[in-house]
């Protein structure tokens, strides 16, 4: 049996907040490989945004070692995001993206279900359909890694479904971090999904495979159950 | 709003005179001390059209030092906004030299460049200009963290989107720092005249003065607030109309 090729690798990172003595991450180990749709589980202020950030470069951990494609470009993107308000967000979009990106933002568009909004200012749509907007000018982006941190919020479960197989359909050869406190959405479509735990707990990080699932194929709910049992012990 | 604020300053104005009139009469003061109403009024026939021109002059003094004083902080202020050492030296010399009151450089300017009107708008504007700087460096190096976050981590940040961004958010901000700032046009423009020129509302101010004429101080303030007024008003007005637009585009405004 080979291993899986690993993509992306922490080696014992340890991360306390800014000037306080909170420690989040001690000797925390953790990898991807290099396709696919995987997730980051756990409880609120476990630290999965602050593991995110670290793994995408934006905030330095203390200590450990970050290893992975030479040259890969990760990004991060969340849920907090705006887009300025100067001009329509179809335009926005338009103007952020590879020209030859064109076909398929319209696509992404017709997807996402956000034609009706495209010539509408980001401060005019719901906070579902800004979440989808910024996730689309990110997927439409050059990268090896996005990170998906809770982009999918306020999203109605069919519309996030869709999404998700539309991500998967659309970019087989990419790898996605997605971050989500719905257990049974990452239980059903992420690959590996990485199960952040308090700081108290060893290891800080346990990996379990989900069920991957794609358009057209059915949920096995006994083993959807088991994932999501393993994932609640783990956590 | 420009009648809000005719209102609010007449309000003032006649709560002054009338408090001085009080004072007057109470302590039984001479008309050469304090002047009784008729002779304001009589004052006022006299040297309204005189007095009216003179706060014209002032006010155009005033508003293009002020226009030349937000043009030139906001390129110090992009200037002093980068991280880099023009950046942060500007940024230190600006809180610096704030410090330092321009009316005591007022003299140097006179003597040095003459008592016309270069000099009235050379004061006019710097004194105005670093409250405005202060305030465009301190808005222009606080990060939309929301908004760059892609541009930034996408690569696609320049500086001029920076400051596009930052500017936009900010609107509101510049606007009332902007309108703010045009009292402190005026100021410097009457201080600038009282000083040493020879021309406009303070010029007149000094020969009054010389004069111990209360009343044509009266008059001559009567004025400076009925001008100082419009101006605000007109800065008001103008952004309130930006940030109307503003909010239309973006479907915040009912």
């Amino acid at each position: 049996m080979t291993t899986p090729p690993v993509y992306f690798e922490c080696r014992n990172i340890t991360y306390h907040y800014p000037k306080t003595d909170r420690l989040i991450f001690k000797d925390l180990n953790c990898r991807l490989r290099p396709h696919g749709f995987h997730g980051l589980f756990g409880t609120s202020g476990v630290g999965k945004s602050t593991l995110a950030e670290i793994i995408a470069g934006e905030i330095s951990a203390e200590s450990g070692e970050l290893t992975g494609k030479p040259s890969a470009t990760i990004l991060y993107s969340s849920n907090m995001e705006r887009l300025p308000g100067w001009s329509s967000v179809g335009e926005h979009v338009a103007k952020v993206i590879p020209r030859r990106q064109t076909d398929r933002m319209e696509q992404l568009f017709s997807d996402f279900g956000l034609t009706a909004c495209r010539n509408s200012r980001f401060s005019q749509l719901s906070l579902g359909q800004k979440n989808r907007i910024n996730l689309i000018r990110y997927l439409l982006q050059e990268f090896d890694l996005l990170i998906l941190d809770e982009s999918l919020a306020n999203v109605d479960e069919a519309m996030r479904e869709r999404i998700i197989f539309n991500i998967k359909e659309m970019f087989p050869g990419k790898c996605f971090l997605y971050i989500s406190h719905s257990l049974s959405e990452v239980s059903r479509f992420c690959d590996t999904i990485l199960v952040l735990r308090s700081p108290d707990k060893t290891p800080p990080i346990i990996p379990i495979n989900g069920l991957n699932i794609r358009q057209g194929e059915s949920t096995d709910n006994s083993n959807l159950e088991r994932i999501m049992l393993e994932i609640v012990h783990a956590a | 709003m420009l009648h809000r604020r005719i209102s609010q300053f007449f309000f003032i104005y006649l709560l002054a005179l009338g408090l001085l009139l009080l004072f007057k009469y109470i302590f039984n003061l001479s008309d050469y001390v304090i002047p009784g109403p008729l002779d304001i009024h009589h004052t006022a026939t006299l040297f309204f059209s005189r007095y009216l021109r003179d706060g014209l002059n002032t006010l155009s003094v005033a508003v293009v030092g002020h226009v030349l004083a937000v043009i030139l902080a906001t390129l110090v202020a992009i200037i002093g906004s980068r991280g880099n050492l023009i950046g942060s030296l500007i940024k230190t010399a600006a809180y610096n030299l704030q410090a330092y009151p321009i009316v005591a450089v007022a003299p140097v300017i006179f003597i040095l460049l003459g008592d016309g009107l270069v000099s009235r708008l050379l004061i006019a504007a710097m004194i105005c200009y670093f409250p405005l700087l202060l305030s465009f460096i301190g808005i222009l190096t606080e990060p939309v963290a929301d908004i760059e976050h892609f541009y930034v981590i996408t690569g696609r940040m320049r500086w001029q989107l920076e400051v596009k961004i930052r500017a936009f958010e900010n609107i509101g901000k510049l606007s009332t720092v902007i309108a703010g700032s045009a009292t402190l046009a005026m100021v410097g423009t009457i201080v600038a005249e009282f000083i040493g020129a020879n021309a406009g509302i303070g010029y007149s101010l000094r020969i009054a003065l010389y004069q111990s004429n209360i009343a044509k101080v009266l008059v001559a303030l009567f004025l400076i607030g009925i001008f100082n007024s419009l101006y605000l008003t007109l800065l008001e007005g103008i952004g309130y109309l930006v940030l109307k637009k503003l909010k239309i585009q973006n479907g915040v405004m009912s």
